[in-house]
Formats: C-alpha cells, structure tokens, sequence
C-alpha cells in the first residue's frame, strides 16, 4: 500500500475519460447495460420505508415496482453496480492517499450550512434523477454514448441548470 | 460468439449481479481517480475555472460511443441489441424539466449522485449527506408520483437516437461527435487558464503535467478510432449485419423451413424453451384461441417484434390460418432457424383439440406409438380425457424406444 501522507494526483482529465469510456463500453459489450448510481438510491430509499410502512409501499404504484416479483427492493442489478462504485472509490481514495473526514467548502460558508446544502441539493437530484429516468451516470453519460435524443436533452439541461444556479451559490465555493 | 452475453435473464441472475459489482468497482476506481471524489473539482466545472468534468465526461461518450460504433461495425458487438437494452425511452419534457433540476442540486451539493458514493467512500462528509438526500428525494418523487406521473410520460417519443433523427449513419455522426468534442477540448483548456487567471489560481493547473503526454495519445486514440468506426461502413454488408447499419437486414441465402405439427408437439413437451411461437393470424384470432405459449402478432405489424434484436437462440415458428401464402419476410431478419407450421392453426386443431382416432389393430409400432403421443397431447392441451385405452398386446413385443415416447 502506499504511503498515506503522500497524495497522488489526479489523474490526467483525458485518460480518466478514455478510462471511463472503456469502463462503459464492457458494461455494453459485456452485460447490454449501462452505467448507473441514482437507481440504487432510489431502491435504498424504498428499502428504509418499506421497513417502516410496508403497506403504504404496497399502495404506490410507482414504490411498489421495486418490489415486483416478489423481489426484495435491493435485489437489483444497480444496488450491487452502486456496492461496486463504493468499494472501487474506496480503494482509489485510499491507495492515492485521499482517504480523509471532511466537509469540502468554498472558505465563505460553515460547515454545517454545506452539509445541509449538501442535502437540499441531494433533494433535487433524486428528484430530477427519478424524472429523467436516470442522473448524470445513466442518462448522460450512458445515453449520450448510445447518442440517445433524450440523454443529449437531458446533458444539455443539467449544464444549463448548474450554470444558471451557481451565480446564487458562489459564496459556497468561491 | 456475439456479444453482450445474456447475463441478466434470470438464469444468470448470480452472475448478473457479481459483474454489475466488478464493473461498479472499475467506475468507482476511475471516477476518484479523476478526480470526482471532491466537490472542489466537480464545483469548478460551474465557475469555469476546472473544466475537468465536462473534459472527462465527453472523453468517456466519445470513447464508449466509438467503441460500439467499431465493434458494432466489424459484427462483434450486436449494436441494435445493446441500443434496446441499454438506452431509456426519450421523454422530452420530463428530461429536460428533470435535467434542469438535477443541474440545480448538482451545484448546490457540489455532487451529482454517482460522485457523492465516491465522495463518501473517500471520507467526505458532504458526499455522504448529498447521496442521502438523493435517497430521500427518491422517494420523495415515488410518493408526488400521483400528482408528476402525467407529466412524467409527457412528451414520449419510444428510443429515439441522433442517427434516425438526423438521417446521418451512426459511424459517420460518431466521427462528427469525435471532432466536434476534441475541438471543445482545446476551448476547454483555454477558458480554463483565462478563469484560473482571474480567480489568482495557478495557471498551469494541470495537477499531472507528467500525464499530459497522455491525454495527447487519448485524442490519437478516439481519431483513430473514429476513422475505423468510419471504415467499417465499407465492410460486406455480411459482417455489418450484426451491429453496424441500423435496422434489420436479412442474412444471404437464409430462408424458412416447414414443422409438422407433430414435430412441433412433440418440441412442446420436450424442450419448450427451444420455440419462440409466434401466431401472425389477425389480433382476434388468436387472442380467442392459439398455442400455448404463443406470442400474437399479425402478420403486416411482425416487424414491430424487431426479430432481429438478439442472439435468436431459439427457433421462431411462424403460425397461419393454414399453410403459408405469402411468407413475410422480415421475420428472416431473425437469427436463429425460422420455421412455418405446415397447415397453420388448422393443423394444429385437427392434431391437438380434437380426439385423436386409435390406428387399426394391423398399424405399425410407429403409428401406435405416435397415437399415444398424440392421445397424451391432447389430454394435456385440452385436459379431456377422452384417449382409449391402447391395445398393449398387439405392439408391445416389438416395442422399440420411441423417441417421441409420450410418458418415458
């Protein structure tokens, strides 16, 4: 393993990409499929309610497919890709020696004003992920690689939502 | 051997879920080593001063979208499957209104879902607390679903993709997509060093200038490989077939062959997974009576089955009123045999629904033995049980093992 105090950099933006992309194509070429994250949220979500309020599940059509077949909510193929991400982020963090407890923040906002922005903005996303029928992983990046119309939208507009919103959240970067 | 593998049918579903998890492992390792564990890089794409995000995000589209294009193009990858399974539907409203939304919260938390699990799994709080509201807003979304669903399926449009849209084949729009991409790179570079400047950072930001070599190889690499993806338009149409040209195309020389319905029967009983039964009589028809276990498609919509999607690992048996007058060609479009049950649903009716008739005492062993066969058929279609019993002293001492034998 390599030494924690010394932080290797990034890797170069273009092989990362080309990386990415050859990540992406196995799963086409491997498995049919694409990337995803928002999906496995989604089924983590319904899993914590279905434990507190099985039934109100049961009653939402749109919560209740997680549980067709009588299939447990986290029997899924983008639970397991998501359990993948973790331990792969993981093991990257640790070996580059960027492991480490923090809160990432512009020097203008206190930590907890981040975390609970953090939050509202992790809101949004599930809801517009679930919308778009998948976030940045499965719509973008995925269907902008099969040059899917609806995915080409849907990169465009999460660009133009961020650009338009980050005028109203500098303080919290810059 | 054409790819994708068939791994999530739900034989292979242990598999399925195993080769999600390593592939999962790879996008993990890949997006941290990026660099989108931190929202201090993935902010900076929104001030223009670290384009990293769109730089890696359009190398990766460019890479997996050129890679189909040659492995579709030289028929090792069967594009047209891969775009079936693989792309959502397009929802122009939900995903524009959705992508918009998901841009906002991607600012505000400084992640987009699947680098907060990145951002987690390195210790980052905020990544931690931004995949939990994606969690909620989830489920937040599943319990407004009563009052979104609507608008949720506004503007549905089925798989749509650029190629059919523009008219442009895919390898050449793939090129375009290449060029256009590697020209928005050197923008990138240089709005990145003007807004570096302005926000007093370090001007030659690269954080692995020993890699930059690299990243020159990676664009030599996505050229390269958006001229092969080109090339392979002039391919056989043969080798293309499988991947390369959008819509199905018929492989030369493949035909049809007939199936008594005896032979088909018996495929029924012994290995039905090996049949894929298409009944292509008017709608009505076969929604009153059909086989069991048959799809109903008229014959003038049977392109809308897309036959030609998938391995065809099983044998397509077409099914008329009687025998076949006019055989519909793009059902030749399927990979595996393509076969036509001689005599149609009549055949079928006369063999299975109706009381077979004992053959004569003097009939040979094979007459008897296909009676019985055919008397089991039809007690287990119609569940009658109508069948004599079968006079065993006659045929039993020169019994041979059938292979049709009805309860071996």
């Amino acid at each position: 393993m390599e030494d924690q105090t010394t932080v290797k950099p990034f890797w170069n933006s273009y092989v990362a990409g080309v990386a990415l992309g050859l990540v992406l194509l196995t799963a086409f070429v491997v498995t049919g499929r694409g990337l995803g994250a928002s999906g496995a949220a989604s089924r983590a979500g319904i899993t914590a309610l279905n434990a507190v309020a099985s039934a109100h599940v049961d009653n939402n059509k749109y919560l209740a497919k997680a549980k067709a077949d009588n299939r447990h909510p986290l029997d899924s193929w983008f639970v397991f890709m998501a359990l993948g991400v973790i331990l792969g982020g993981f093991v990257a963090a640790y070996s580059a020696g960027r492991l480490r407890r923090e809160v990432i923040r512009g020097p203008r906002i206190t930590a907890r004003s981040r975390l609970l922005l953090a939050l509202g903005g992790g809101v949004l996303m599930g809801i517009g992920a679930r919308l778009a029928l998948g976030c940045t992983s499965g719509q973008a990046l995925t269907g902008g690689a099969l040059l899917s119309v609806g995915s080409w939208i849907f990169m465009m507009a999460v660009f133009a939502g961020g650009y338009a919103a980050a005028t109203l959240v500098r303080r919290e970067w810059l | 051997m054409m790819f994708p593998f068939d791994f999530i049918g739900a034989a292979n579903r242990e598999v399925g879920l195993v080769v999600a998890m390593l592939i999962g492992i790879g996008f993990g390792f890949v997006l941290e080593r990026a660099g989108f564990g931190t929202a201090r890089v993935l902010s900076g794409q929104f001030y223009l001063h670290d384009l990293t995000v769109f730089k890696v995000m359009f190398s990766a589209i460019v890479t997996a979208m050129l890679g189909l294009v040659v492995l579709g193009g030289v028929g090792l990858v069967n594009l047209p499957s891969v775009l079936q399974t693989a792309a959502s539907g397009t929802f122009i409203w939900p995903m524009l209104v959705g992508g918009l939304v998901l841009g906002i919260g991607f600012i505000v938390s400084g992640y987009c879902p699947g680098t907060s699990l990145v951002a987690s799994a390195s210790g980052k709080i905020d990544g931690m607390m931004t995949f939990l509201g994606v969690i909620v807003g989830s489920v937040l979304f599943g319990e407004l679903y009563p009052i979104l669903g609507s608008f949720a399926q506004s503007g549905a449009m089925g798989q749509k993709f650029l190629d059919q849209v523009t008219g442009i084949p895919r390898p050449l729009l793939a090129l375009g997509v290449a060029v256009m991409a590697i020209g928005m790179f050197f923008g990138a570079e240089k709005v990145e060093r003007i807004f570096r400047r302005r926000r007093g950072l370090d001007v030659d930001g690269d954080p692995a200038p020993k890699t930059a070599i690299w990243g020159r190889f990676a664009f030599a690499g996505m050229g390269a490989a958006a001229i092969l993806g080109v090339a392979t338009l002039a391919l056989p149409e043969s080798t293309r077939a499988a991947g390369g040209k959008q819509g199905p195309t018929i492989a030369k020389g493949k035909t049809y062959s007939l199936i008594s319905v005896s032979q088909l029967a018996g495929r029924m009983v012994k290995h039905p997974w090996s049949l894929r039964i298409v009944d292509v009589r008017p709608v009505k028809l076969c929604k009153a009576k059909t086989l069991p276990g048959a799809e109903c498609m008229p014959k003038a919509k049977l392109k809308e089955l897309n036959l030609d999607v998938g391995a065809g690992s099983r044998d397509l048996v077409l099914l008329c009123r009687g025998d076949i007058v006019k055989f519909p060609r793009v059902a030749l479009t399927y990979k595996g045999r393509v076969l036509v049950l001689k005599g149609g649903y009549a055949a079928w009716e006369a063999y299975a629904l109706k009381t077979p008739k004992a053959p004569g005492d003097n009939a040979s062993p094979a007459a008897w033995s296909a009676y019985r066969f055919q008397s089991a058929f039809h007690q287990s279609v119609t569940g009658r049980k109508t069948a004599p019993a079968v006079k065993a002293a006659k045929y039993v001492p020169k019994r041979k093992k059938k292979k049709r034998g009805g309860c071996s």
